[in-house]
């Protein structure tokens, strides 16, 4: 008798884990939001600021260093020619992330988080790779290209103390952003698009980009609380952004930092952007329509397009956030990104692309993610800002201008077509609002011309690729930011029998149960006794 | 020896399989996250945790068997005698807990899910014949001209492939987020540690365009070089990039 519950008891537990675990494997793959790395601040014990220490400094800088921040520490190294924001220049006293007062140097600690954690949004790596031993070293040989390290030996530490983020904070903080001006160059929404930062060039002709307050992840020196209070206080050397030690009282500083941390966002990713169905009769077709929260926003990395010359290594764009809803009939888009200023030039324009294959790939082969290959075209939803006439004019688009979109097909960079007017099934329209571009794509699902248009199907991955390009710097064609390729998914609506279903599984449940306590107490498990 | 009995032992197991799963669920992650030193949690794979889950259950089983004694304990937990409360209270949750986990499953099964997407990083495809006969011009040089030719070559990899593959080589340059098929770390020592010069040359060269095509997926983002770099910079680039990752080319075997 044994022996019957033994079977009967190993294939359901087998059964069980079975279909718990093919459970599990179902579910879909996220993107790890840990895209970017941490400002860490712990410091070790420092090490004897030695001539031998400087020397050996002075071999770690040659050997890692100096390609971009030059051999003399110019911040001119040969690297450098690739890079946006540029190396620092050690000669001079540019340095940013300090807890010293504003046109003092940074304490040698300072250096130390910074080269242990680099920075995020530059090229700057983290040497946390390197021994702490060799940073101290570096860091030493690096203050010698400044004098000033030498005559301010303590320099003076800006203490930091706290206050709690109440809404009165948060509602205080957003009245000093308005008081103090800082939106002036951070833009009212925070979005780095004041009407100072474009304008804003230092002596030396560099331009300064005020940082996209929304961003989190491109917090120089961090994004805490404690980080954002810092760089309020203590200011970025030599650039606009000033200390407000003395203009604003400790407690007001820790307002604004919670008003800025409330202002900033992480990065939200994922491979598949899930296209929700839409209840409704239309499906939004303006930027600014509510329904668009009804959708599930992927935000998207974007880098330079490096793939054919001529490449571009200084993107300024470098996110862009993509939902998308569908009904029975159409399909609408609705793609934002940051751009600090919405000015335009005939050739330069600010615009956006969607790209699709021509067809949903059956294999895991996907047309070529930089605009298709010869064995496999694309299909590309282009939008393009509105400009008027006027040869060498920089104008702003005008907000009742909805641009201009257009469809076209690639099979790789050399070999793109815009579609036949008969053949332009998309609608769209764009607008530009506190520093940030909206735009919407709209289309049927299905189109007369399934050879060159996307046809999209429900329950299929179907790949999609994102270009951008920035008018104010300088993209055009293949100067652009782009992503390589993600999926959106037409979510199936949830089917009615799948309750029946689960009742019938439950009732099945119950019964095997049932039947196998039953068979237990007839025939209960005997005790050999000893 | 006389057997203890363990009245409990039906609960025992089901509790193992429990601490099991939420061990590959929620703690390897974290540990796997320290032990390989990264900056975010290593999730188990599904399939591995499928094949864990049912060698622990199988395991509880086998234990559970290993006398009839135990089995009869094991089984007994589901019959009805006055056992102390707790007991009582236990049978009652496995009674209901049975059908309505059943049925969860279904539920989780059934629904519509997204499909996720499957993409294979498959490395090392055969170097072509025309590459596998070229020769680095500056490997047998004198050490004095090697050196210059490693200083020219990390001048042009931090210029060009930094922006991916980082300045450590590492694959963490400040592009590297934008390329789903992350740019691959040469830092480790699976990559460039274990291909001579020759596959580096192609690959820089072709490029992701020049993989062969009966191999892809090729979800590749590396430029092709070949129309914006000389032949003699794409090597130098090489020995650059081996000395910045700090590995060495795997070396030819001399025949004898």
């Amino acid at each position: 008798m044994i022996k019957t519950f033994k079977k009967v008891l190993v294939s359901l537990i087998l059964g069980l884990v079975t279909i718990c675990v093919f459970g599990e494997y179902r579910q879909v793959f996220a993107q790890s939001s840990h895209l970017f790395r941490t400002y860490k601040h712990e410091v070790p014990q420092k090490l004897p600021e030695t001539p031998e220490a400087i020397a050996e400094g002075k071999k770690t800088y040659e050997k890692r260093c100096w390609y971009c921040h030059g051999i003399e520490g110019g911040g001119d190294g040969p690297a450098s020619k690739t890079m946006f924001p540029k190396p620092r220049n050690f000669t001079r006293n540019e340095y940013k992330v300090r807890s010293t007062n504003f046109g003092s140097v940074p304490t040698d600690e300072d250096l130390f988080r910074i080269i242990t954690s680099g920075i995020e949004g530059t090229a700057m790596p983290f040497w946390s790779t390197i021994t702490e031993t060799e940073r101290w070293q570096v860091i030493y040989y690096i203050k010698t290209f400044n004098e000033q390290f030498k005559k301010e030996s303590a320099p003076k530490v800006v203490s930091v103390g706290s206050v709690a983020s109440t809404p009165e904070s948060l509602k205080r903080g957003q009245e000093l952003f308005k008081e103090m001006k800082c939106f002036e160059c951070h833009g009212e929404d925070g979005r780095g698009n004041g009407p100072l930062t474009v304008a804003l060039q230092t002596e030396w002709s560099m331009p300064y980009r005020a940082r996209d307050l929304t961003k989190a992840w491109n917090f120089k020196g961090g994004n805490t609380i404690e980080d954002i209070y810092r760089t309020i206080s203590t200011g970025f050397n030599e650039t606009p952004m000033g200390s407000y030690l003395d203009k604003l009282s400790d407690e007001d500083r820790w307002h604004i930092a919670h008003f800025v941390k409330d202002l900033s966002n992480d990065m939200a990713s994922d491979v598949v952007v899930k296209v929700k169905l839409f209840e409704g009769d239309q499906l939004p077709s303006e930027p600014l329509d509510e329904n668009w929260n009804k959708a599930t926003p992927v935000e998207i990395p974007i880098a330079g397009q490096i793939i054919a010359a001529p490449r571009h290594w200084m993107p300024s764009v470098d996110a862009i956030m993509i939902r998308a809803l569908y009904n029975k009939d159409e399909i609408a888009f609705f793609v934002e990104w940051d751009d600090s200023t919405n000015k335009q030039e005939e050739i330069f324009r600010d615009a956006v692309a969607l790209q699709f294959p021509t067809k949903i790939p059956e294999s895991l082969k996907k047309p070529y993610f930089a605009m298709g290959d010869s064995s496999g075209a694309v299909n590309l939803w282009s939008w393009k800002a509105y400009w008027h006439e006027g040869f060498g004019q920089i104008v702003e688009a005008p907000e009742q201008e909805p641009g201009t979109v257009s469809e076209l097909n690639a099979k790789g960079f050399k070999s793109v077509i815009t579609q036949p007017t008969e053949s332009q099934n998309i609608t769209g329209k764009g607008i530009y609002q506190n520093g940030r571009w909206k735009v919407v794509f709209k289309r049927t699902l299905k189109t007369e011309d399934a050879k060159r248009d996307i046809q999209f199907e429900i329950g299929k991955l179907i790949p999609i690729a994102f270009a951008v390009w920035d008018g104010s710097n300088s993209d055009v064609s293949g100067q652009k930011s782009v992503s390589s390729w993600y999926y959106i998914s037409l979510e199936k609506s949830v089917p009615k029998t799948v309750f029946v279903y689960v009742l019938i599984a439950v009732v099945m449940g119950a019964s095997v149960e049932l039947w196998f306590v039953a068979r237990l107490r007839r025939f209960p498990p005997k005790f050999e006794e000893e | 020896m006389a057997y203890k009995r363990r009245k409990f032992l039906l609960i025992w197991v089901i509790t193992a399989a429990i601490c099991l799963f939420l061990f590959l669920k929620y703690v390897s992650p974290k540990v796997f996250q320290v032990l390989m030193a990264k900056g975010h949690p290593m999730p188990t794979p599904s399939t591995l945790m499928m094949w864990y889950m049912i060698m622990g259950v199988l395991a509880g089983l086998v234990y559970a068997t290993t006398s009839n004694q135990k089995f009869a304990d094991f089984l007994g937990f589901l019959l009805p005698d006055s056992g102390p409360k707790i007991k009582i209270l236990l049978q009652k949750l496995l009674f209901v807990g049975f059908p309505v986990i059943v049925g969860w499953f279904v539920y989780t099964w059934s629904i519509p899910g997204a499909a996720s997407p499957v993409e294979l990083r498959i490395q090392h495809p055969t170097l072509p014949q025309e590459f596998e006969k070229l020769d680095n011009p500056f490997r047998q040089a004198d050490a004095e001209t090697q050196r210059k030719c490693i200083e020219e070559g990390k001048i042009l990899f931090q210029t060009y492939c930094r922006p991916c593959h980082g300045s450590k080589a590492d694959g963490n340059g400040p592009f590297a987020n934008s390329f789903r098929l992350r740019p691959i770390n040469f830092q480790d020592p699976g990559t460039i540690a274990t291909v001579v010069d020759n596959y580096l040359f192609w690959r820089i060269k072709e490029g992701g365009p020049g993989l062969p095509t009966e191999s892809t997926p090729w979800d590749s983002a590396m430029p092709s070089w070949k129309d914006d770099l000389k032949d003699d910079e794409i090597w130098k680039i090489i020995m650059g990039e081996y000395d910045t990752a700090g590995v060495m080319p795997r070396q030819r075997e001399k025949l004898e």
